[in-house]
């Protein structure tokens, strides 16, 4: 049994202007096993967010289920941490005090949230910035901490949307690189969400590719890559290039336009 | 299926929903309703004694009556015309001393920590200085509206005009603009929104003082209304000018002010910088 | 050449503390010779505008006499007690309300009603209920802050980045603890500048209660001033009455702005 298993999952919104139902996501099965890093790839607007925010709990599907150990979702819970593209951090904390806050939540006693925020904060080379508030960080910084505040609290599924699209190139590379060591080590089971090709061959273990909408998974590819990974090395491998290679024709030939998007439902 | 049926009636109603709410009259008058029913269930199962509160059928009925002897419109238009010059002398004094202190360096730096001042000292202490040079006529309440509009319509225009971004003056400027077209071009539309908050935050204050001198200076007036019928232990009057008051706000804010926001922020697609309630 | 970092040595740092004292005295300065010389000129007389030695006596009087602390010493705790009083009911009541979006859209336009009432227009009908005294007084102040803090207290929590809602809640935070985990430290900026506008209202209110519902405080002394044209007690008054408003605004609301809002990078709601 996967960690996180998703089936036939269906979406409709209602776009309330006009009344018309707007199909989302349209028929989407796929699982997580754990300690599983796997990536969502598929054309912009072809409903990831949608997907991930239906995991996460923020949203409700039309139909079709979502199993976390076997448990059926239902409204967010710390089981299912989520690292945003706007990072979200809270701007009245410190540092060490958005670290701590699911602890917090939870109950964790003060002395023993310490000793847990210190190591996740070592992780992802933050110790030091402990009493900055967020707005004193730079974005890189500001990300490292929503990955370290969404670990801390030990979550089933690190769900994460986008999470180095507002940071610049350079920056980015490093934190998938950084990512990639995190995962690494403590083998957290994650959802990665990306439009990016690249990005998420170089992380994942397995590329989940949605179809245009109404979405369906056209197909699941898996990385061949050694861990643990480097960019460069990833750059210069012949496998990871094929991969991309393939998976940028797959995308490529289910581009918007071609009729089998057009959805009248 | 059972289920899909269930979802499209969930759609239908989130439509519905959505439709009514979008209702501007539904949504300014919709709520009104029920709090003026539980008014009146209040007033006639006679919670409080009569001489205290009274029910909306009792309050309208006196308020046909007060229409009817002509009192309570020339009490309006005694308010509204105070208001009006009030008003009017405050926008032209307020905007261009505004935007004099916003250009001028020396003016600025000469009359800032008094204007901070000036506006420290609540309008309604005016009262009494300018009871005692004009007597309980109308300059008195037109003055101190005045004074109640100047200050914070300035100290928004200083704001406004810092708040125009450097790179709208420099584009001007590069593009061959003089400076006085720079100042009419890009700088006075460019601190527009803060001249409508100004105006706002002074209306609200003048408001209440134009209410406050009916109170204390009292010869006409809705507020002399009011506390006549204080005086008199008359509570029914007292809840007309209170509804007569809160209306005439709103109209006040639907048929000048908001159509004013709407016509020159909104539709330059400048947001005001904040939203806040006066 | 690129100019050399500016080193900010603490001489330059305290001439230039000296220079903006300096400036920010002068135009008071300037007001004043103004002020002596035009009166001095037109002679006016003390029925009509004082000289500021006038007002200066008169404050000298009212400080040896003690009159002065008894007026300020009630007018300032009703306005405290006011102030609390609306803080503790109105901030709760506007972020339940923000909360929830029905609720929001309900209140919404009976509290832009209720603000445009707040304060000085219920000075009839807080006389009538609780009679001429110190009830009706506070209950103004009361009135008077109670809605302008609770519209921006909702405005505050629905401008709070649903983000920040789904992280807290994904963090497991419970729904009541969302309250103050999020919901009160988001609104916070606006908070404060309902705080800001609604003490602006209170003490209008105030000082018009105090003519007509009590026979102490600042708008009592004032007004009663004013009966016996005692122009140097008026403007003595008037004075006082703007020196403890800059220092309620600069001694209480600006440290609370820096100490939060500005201290957590967010953007302070302009007033
Ligand atoms: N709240 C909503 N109401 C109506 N339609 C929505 C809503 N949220 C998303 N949609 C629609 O659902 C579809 C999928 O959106 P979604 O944000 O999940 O796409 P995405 O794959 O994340 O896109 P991107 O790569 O650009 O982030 C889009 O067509 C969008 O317009
Ligand atoms: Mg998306």
């Amino acid at each position: 049994m996967s960690t996180l298993e998703i089936t036939n999952l269906h979406k409709e919104f209602v776009d309330v202007y006009t009344g018309e139902t707007v199909t989302a996501v349209g028929d989407v099965s796929f699982g997580i096993e754990q300690g599983e890093f796997v990536s969502i790839l598929g054309p912009s607007g072809c409903g990831k967010t949608t997907v991930l925010n239906i995991v996460a709990g923020f949203d409700t599907q039309t139909s079709g289920t979502v199993h976390v150990d076997g448990r059926a979702v239902d409204g967010p819970s710390p089981e299912r941490g989520v690292v945003f593209q706007s990072f979200a951090l809270f701007p009245w904390k410190t540092v060490l005090g958005n670290v701590i806050f699911g602890l917090r939540m939870r109950g964790v006693p003060r002395r023993e949230r310490d000793v847990i925020a210190q190591q996740y904060l070592q992780l992802v080379g933050l110790e030091g910035f402990e009493r900055k508030f967020p707005h004193e960080l730079s974005g890189g910084m500001q990300q490292r901490l929503g990955v370290a505040r969404v670990l801390a609290n030990e979550p089933a599924v690190m769900l994460m949307d986008e999470p180095f699209a507002s940071v610049d190139a350079q920056t980015r590379r490093k934190l998938q690189e950084e990512l990639t060591g995190i995962f690494e080590t403590k083998r957290p089971t994650v959802f990665f969400v990306t439009h990016d090709v690249d990005e998420a061959v170089f992380l994942a273990d397995r590329v989940v590719v949605l179809s245009a909408r109404p979405s369906r998974v056209s197909e699941i590819v898996t990385v061949p890559l050694e861990r643990p990974r480097q960019w460069r090395a990833a750059l210069d491998s012949a496998e990871f290039r094929h991969t991309v290679t393939y998976l940028t024709d797959l995308l490529a030939g289910d581009e918007p336009g071609v009729p089998a998007d057009v959805d009248r439902a | 299926m059972m289920l899909d049926a269930k979802v499209r009636r969930a759609q239908r109603r989130q439509v519905w929903a959505h439709r009514l709410g979008r209702n501007r009259l539904f949504r300014t008058l919709g709520p009104f309703v029920p709090v003026v029913l539980l008014w009146w269930i209040v007033a006639e199962a006679e919670v409080f004694p009569s001489a205290f509160f009274v029910g909306p059928d009792v309050v309208l009925s006196e308020f046909g009556e007060l229409i009817r002897k002509g009192i309570l419109p020339s009490y309006l238009s005694d308010s509204l015309i105070r208001l009006r010059n009030g008003v009017l002398f405050g926008l032209l004094i307020g905007i261009p001393a505004g935007f004099v202190v916003a250009m001028s360096y020396w003016a600025r730096k000469l009359t800032w920590p008094l204007l901070m001042f000036f506006q420290a000292i609540a309008d309604i202490a005016w009262l009494p200085i300018v009871i005692v040079w004009f007597g309980h006529s109308l300059t008195a309440v037109t003055f101190v509206i005045v004074y109640t509009i100047v200050f914070p319509l300035m100290i928004s225009i200083v704001s406004g005009v810092e708040q125009v971004p450097r790179d709208l003056v420099r584009a001007a400027r590069s593009l061959g603009a003089s400076r006085f077209r720079v100042f009419t071009d890009v700088i006075a539309p460019g601190a527009l929104p803060a001249v409508a908050t100004g105006i706002r935050t002074g209306l609200g204050y003048g408001w209440r003082a134009l209410i406050a001198a009916e109170i204390i200076i009292g010869a006409s007036g809705i507020g002399f209304m009011m506390f006549d019928a204080r005086r008199a232990g008359d509570v029914t009057h007292v809840f007309v000018g209170m509804i007569v008051l809160g209306v005439l706000w709103y109209a006040l804010d639907a048929l000048i002010l908001a159509p004013f926001e709407r016509s020159t922020i909104q539709r330059w697609g400048m947001v005001r910088t904040a939203e806040v309630a006066r | 050449m690129a100019p050399p970092p500016s080193v900010s040595r603490p001489g330059t740092r305290l001439s230039r503390r000296l220079k903006a004292t300096f400036w920010f005295f002068i135009p008071f300065v300037a007001l004043a010779v103004v002020w002596i010389i035009t009166v001095e000129m037109t002679g006016v007389a003390m029925r009509t505008f004082p000289q500021l030695n006038d007002v200066r006596d008169a404050i000298g009087d009212l400080w040896s006499t003690g009159d002065l602390f008894t007026h300020v010493g009630s007018s300032l705790r009703r306005v405290m007690i006011g102030a609390i009083l609306a803080v503790i009911t109105a901030v709760p009541f506007g972020i339940l309300l923000g909360s929830n979006r029905w609720a929001a859209a309900f209140f919404s336009p009976l509290l832009r009603f209720s603000v445009a009432l707040a304060g000085i227009a219920w000075i009839p009908l807080a006389t009538l209920w609780l009679g001429y005294g110190e009830r009706a007084v506070i209950f103004i102040v009361w009135n008077a802050m109670f809605f302008a803090i609770t519209y921006n207290a909702m405005l505050g929590v629905q401008r709070i980045p649903t983000e920040l809602w789904r992280a807290a809640r994904s963090l497991g935070t419970p729904r009541w603890r969302m309250f103050g985990e999020v919901f009160l430290p988001g609104a916070l900026p606006n908070v404060v500048t309902g705080l800001r506008v609604g003490l602006g209202y209170g003490w209008r209110g105030l000082v018009a209660a105090e003519v007509v519902a009590t026979s102490s405080g600042l708008g009592y002394s004032i007004f009663q001033a004013q009966q016996f044209y005692r122009t140097d007690v008026i403007v003595a008054m008037m004075v006082i009455i703007g020196v403890l408003w800059l220092i309620t605004d600069r001694a209480l609301l600006a440290p609370l702005e820096r100490r939060t809002v500005e201290r957590w990078g967010m953007k302070a709601v302009t007033a």
